[in-house]
């Protein structure tokens, strides 16, 4: 094993602690926002991105002319038990500085634009304290060197976004869209926990960490159909995270949020990190044929259903979060095709270019105002949708402006029979502790 | 000896001060500052345990012969039992803080108190006597607290369920101490102590009592788990492997089905009681004594679950004291008003799904971790749980705190709620972000209740006339199979063969657990074993599966590690591929340039030409 250099160590510990800091900041100042102007948490936010985007050029600079295989950054443990320990253990390797790097820039500049888009808004504390939840749970994600770091920058990210897409919360909608939200990452962290529980039950290793590992000799003990139980219960891990089939039906309704957290979420950075994940399960994928068809699938099913939806969208946000599940349906083909380069500058050059559409979003209509005034007339826009339209053509714009049906589907043969089966249950214990028969009503 | 005593004092004096402040004609915002400044008190007295080291160590004996039925010592403090001390009179506090005024009533004030100090003096003893009668007095002051006519179908459920154990409970023991029918005694123990933790299929009465009876009564009598206290104290150290899985799977099953059924509730009360049933079901689950490190983190769960729930279900009531019975269905808003109680309440929750950075969090990663080789299932149903309790608690969030009021209610809290429902949050972060010292004593804590169990077998083999394994020895009837009995039960309850099962064991841990092991078959041999355990011990030894003489311990420990090692070695991180690294290939110049004409495609019609969404 490599040891890191110092520069490479701190480098990785700063891009750590600053969004930590900053969160701890954030929180002390929303007990008293009246004494912490927004000015202060825009400034404390800036410094704390630059900072932590500096640490990572710095790291990603060092790396790149120092090293030349994956480093492994270990700051001690949280805490340990027996022969268990959650060590805080950090990996630096291309793919992560890489993201983590990538992922600051993108925060950084999304912060900047949230300072002046969210002015003397309500929540303008309560976005900024999420909005470090989930960059210190990006950066957790990037640079995880073990699954109990991963999974809590998993978790971070899942809790921030639901509570962001519920950020507006006088208004019913975004509230149960960020229930649905957060359902569907649970689903997935459980998925994602469950494959690595039994990773460490089957192959018997002391550290779940290896998951990840490239060589062979690791997967070696496990026979095909554990390799394949495993890489599937990562996929839907992923599916989950990144909106693939089935639980792709989040995605619109994620755009209750504010325009920079669905730019920085569902545009940018959340809806890759499952296909980071994917990255980095890579090596355990290779040893399944069945799981690489299987992501493979999933992301072509995923393209075809997003690039039809997205054509008939209504409102921008909802156009452009399908336009992004397009092009992260087609990275996991790529990953599951073992295009990793590809698929790597294929997420920064489509995290870039989709942060940039998302937050000019919001002013769509100013600039259509803006370039009919210039050339002193009204744009003409040609309207296909008013052609004439064949039976299948009918159906299949149908089946867009229903985005699929995804969700009726979800809830007529997932969610409704959980409620029915859990409700009668329910009525059964009124039944057994003597009590009125009838239950309550499901999510 | 006057230290003690004063500690003593310190603990049960306020709560009795209170009870006899409630038999004066003082009114009753007065009673419930001092009984807030008595609970105050009494939580600090009960840390003095972390201060002081000689009351971690606290023994005060029975005078007279030890009996089982008196057990071992009247008092007694340990490393497993220091942390629940505080347990009550923390619960007291947080009730006496933050009960809404038009809720209060002098004889509730008194029978808090009475209910703290009856737990307190629970956690500070090992005796079954007087585990049963706090058992039964708990169940009292209890059904006492239902005891308005509105309650009336409650209390008669609760109070069927609740004598019910209590009655189970005193016949168990009464065949444990006369030394017949150890099984049965076991199970009927067991059996009361399901019931009282409200572990499927007796978990009914639970969320009953918490929807349609008194909730604040219904935490304090919950939250401390006294059903826990008694299966460790009692049962575990006696208990068959069979049972303890028996148990452990009806407790995953419980908290699995707690957590779906909280789900789906309408009415917050009942969710809370559903959430409580599944995290209680938790503790339970690690009971199963899988590892040290299992047991360590049920044993972190109880404490976490126990203040989370306290706080939560005080939330529901301040929420309740100003906006009436809350409807999970509606959106009731408010956070604008109260951000402080939303967040609180939502840290809260999460310390219960195990979020990261709260105890919780700590106490099921522990349990996950220690439980996962051997008991797979564990780890799975814990981890289904944690989806299904997660989902609720934002479900509750969201319902208690988003919307728009429906009226121009005045939601504001006092200042003492305000820091009370801050504290206990702030509490579960802090010692979520920096567990080790309270990882620490619950890892002790759970080596002493394993070797409890050792202790409790090998001293079925002399004289004991109490103890369960005699009992089943008894119970065999012939000379060869005691001693499979026996042996079979240190074995199963040695950590270190347990532990010793794991691929990546530390050595020197395996060392100290082997020397454990051979130490108590000693025991055993000096104890009257005979040479038919000798040998049995060396036939062990031979095989390397236990234990080895004194000079070949090391010896066989090294060649146990040697055998135990895996044939392949997992690579760390450190392996991964790398698409920078220097020694591969650089990205080809067409697939640049293929991953750059991915992006285009068809143009969204809609959106003006210079505005393009390129799917």
């Amino acid at each position: 094993m490599n040891l890191p250099s110092a520069v490479l160590s701190a480098s990785v510990l700063i891009m750590f602690v600053s969004p930590l800091v900053l969160l701890g900041l954030l929180s002390l100042a929303a007990a008293y926002p009246h004494r912490f102007s927004e000015k202060v948490v825009g400034r404390w936010t800036q410094l704390a991105l630059v900072v932590g985007l500096a640490a990572a050029i710095t790291g990603l600079t060092d790396y790149l002319t120092t090293g030349s295989d994956p480093v492994v950054i270990s700051y001690g443990t949280w805490f340990s038990f027996g022969h268990g320990s959650f060590a805080v253990e950090f990996v630096a390797d291309g793919l992560s500085l890489g993201f983590a790097a990538l992922a600051l820039s993108i925060c950084g500049v999304v912060s900047s634009f949230s300072f002046r888009y969210l002015h003397r808004e309500p929540g303008f504390h309560r976005y900024f304290i999420q909005f470090s939840m989930f960059v210190l749970g990006i950066t957790l994600v990037a640079l995880a060197g073990t699954i109990e770091v991963l999974f809590a920058g998993w978790e971070l990210i899942g809790l921030s976004s639901a509570l962001l897409v519920g950020f507006f919360h006088e208004r019913r909608a975004p509230v149960v869209n960020a229930l649905r939200v957060f359902v569907v990452y649970r689903i997935s962290d459980a998925a994602m926990l469950g494959a690595a529980i039994l990773l460490h039950h089957w192959a018997g290793s002391g550290s779940l960490s290896q998951l990840f590992s490239s060589s062979p000799s690791s997967v070696s003990v496990l026979d095909s159909r554990q390799v394949l139980t495993i890489a599937a219960l990562l996929i839907v891990a992923v599916s989950g995270k990144s909106a693939l089939l089935p639980f792709s039906g989040w995605l619109p309704r994620a755009m209750e949020g504010p325009t920079p957290s669905s730019a920085v979420y569902y545009g940018a950075l959340s809806i890759h990190a499952g296909c980071f994940l994917l990255l980095r399960a890579e090596p355990l994928l290779a040893q399944s044929d069945g799981a690489r068809v299987l992501a493979a699938l999933l992301g072509l099913s995923t393209t075809i259903y997003a690039t039809i939806a997205a054509r008939v969208q209504t409102d921008v946000k909802s156009a452009l979060s399908f336009a992004s599940l397009t092009q992260v349906g087609i990275i996991v083909v790529e990953i599951a095709l073992g295009f990793r380069w590809v698929a790597f500058i294929h997420i920064i050059g489509h995290v870039c270019f989709r942060v940039l559409q998302f937050l000019r979003a919001p002013n769509i209509l100013h600039d259509l105002h803006d370039i009919e005034n210039r050339i002193g007339g009204h744009i003409d826009v040609a309207h296909d949708d008013v052609a004439p339209l064949r039976r299948w053509t009918r159906g299949l714009y149908l089946a867009a402006l229903e985005r699929g049906f995804v969700d009726s589907l979800l809830d007529r043969f997932a969610v409704d029979p959980f409620c029915r089966i859990v409700r009668r249950l329910d009525g059964l214990d009124r039944v057994l502790s003597g009590g009125r028969h009838g239950a309550g009503e499901g999510p | 000896m006057t230290c003690v005593v004063l500690w003593l004092a310190a603990i049960g004096l306020p709560p009795l001060l209170v009870a006899a402040l409630g038999h004066f004609g003082l009114s009753t915002e007065r009673l419930r500052s001092a009984a807030v400044a008595c609970a105050g008190i009494s939580v600090a007295a009960c840390s003095a345990i972390f201060v002081v080291p000689a009351l971690r160590a606290l023994t005060v004996a029975w005078p007279g012969e030890a009996h089982y039925l008196l057990g071992d010592a009247l008092l007694r403090v340990s490393e497993f039992s220091a942390p629940l001390v505080v347990l009550p009179s923390a619960l007291w506090l947080v009730t006496v803080a933050v009960t809404p005024r038009g809720r209060l009533d002098r004889a509730g004030l008194k029978r808090t108190a009475l209910a703290s100090l009856s737990l307190t003096i629970a956690f500070l003893t090992e005796s079954p006597l007087v585990l049963v009668l706090i058992w039964i007095l708990s169940n009292g002051l209890f059904l006492e607290a239902l005891g308005a006519p509105k309650h009336r179908r409650v209390r008669r459920v609760v109070g069927f369920y609740l004598w019910g154990s209590a009655a189970l409970l005193c016949a168990g023991i009464a065949l444990l101490t006369v030394g017949i029918g150890g099984t049965t005694g076991a199970w009927l123990i067991f059996v009361a102590i399901l019931i009282r933790k409200g572990i499927f299929p007796f978990h009914a009465w639970l969320p009953e009592a918490f929807e349609n009876g008194r909730l604040g009564p219904a935490v304090l009598f919950s939250a401390p788990q006294l059903g826990t206290y008694v299966a460790i104290l009692l049962v575990i150290p006696h208990a068959t492997p069979g049972m303890l899985r028996t148990v452990a799977t009806l407790s995953l099953i419980t908290a699995v089905y707690g957590g779906a059924l909280a789900v789906v509730q309408r009415d917050a009360r009942r969710a809370c009681g559903y959430l409580f049933v599944s995290q209680s079901a938790l503790v339970m689950a690690g009971l199963d004594c899988t590892s040290v490190e299992a047991l360590a983190g049920s044993l972190i769960i109880w404490i976490s679950a126990a203040l989370a729930f306290a706080g939560m279900t005080r939330t529901v009531l301040t929420l309740e004291a100003r906006r009436g019975r809350l409807d999970l269905g509606v959106h009731h808003g408010g956070y604008e008003q109260m951000p402080v109680l939303a967040t609180s309440f939502l840290v809260l929750g999460l310390a219960c799904t195990g979020f990261p950075g709260t105890l919780g969090f700590v106490g099921e990663e522990m349990l996950v971790d220690g439980a996962v080789r051997s008991f797979p299932m564990l780890g799975l149903l814990v981890i289904v749980t944690s989806a299904l309790t997660g989902i609720a608690v934002l479900r509750m969030y969201f319902s208690l705190f988003c919307g728009r009021p429906a009226a121009a209610l005045e939601l504001r809290l006092h200042r003492g709620e305000t820091t009370t429902f801050a504290a206990i949050a702030v509490t579960l972060v802090l010692a979520g972000l920096a567990p080790q010292p309270f990882v620490e004593s619950r890892i002790r804590a759970s080596h002493t209740i394993l070797l409890r169990g050792t202790e409790n077998s090998g001293r079925a083999t002399r004289h004991s006339s109490f103890s369960l394994s005699r009992s089943l020895i008894a119970e065999r009837g012939s000379t060869e199979p005691q001693r499979d009995g026996v042996l079979e039960s240190i074995l199963k309850w040695r950590p270190g063969i347990q532990l010793g099962s794991q691929v990546d064991g530390d050595v020197r841990n395996q060392l100290r657990h082997q020397q454990r092991v051979r130490t108590s078959i000693a025991l055993l041999l000096f104890l009257g074993g005979g040479p038919a355990l000798s040998q049995e011990a060396e036939a062990l030894d031979k095989t390397g599966t236990a234990c080895g003489g004194p000079s070949s311990v090391a010896g066989q420990i090294e060649e146990d590690a040697r055998a135990r090692e895996p044939a392949f070695r997992f690579p760390r991180v450190d392996d991964w591929p790398d698409p920078w690294s220097r020694g591969r290939s650089s990205l080809p110049t067409s697939m640049a340039s293929s991953s750059a004409s991915i992006t285009t495609a068809p143009v969204l019609e809609r959106i003006p030409h210079r505005l393009e969404i390129r799917p």
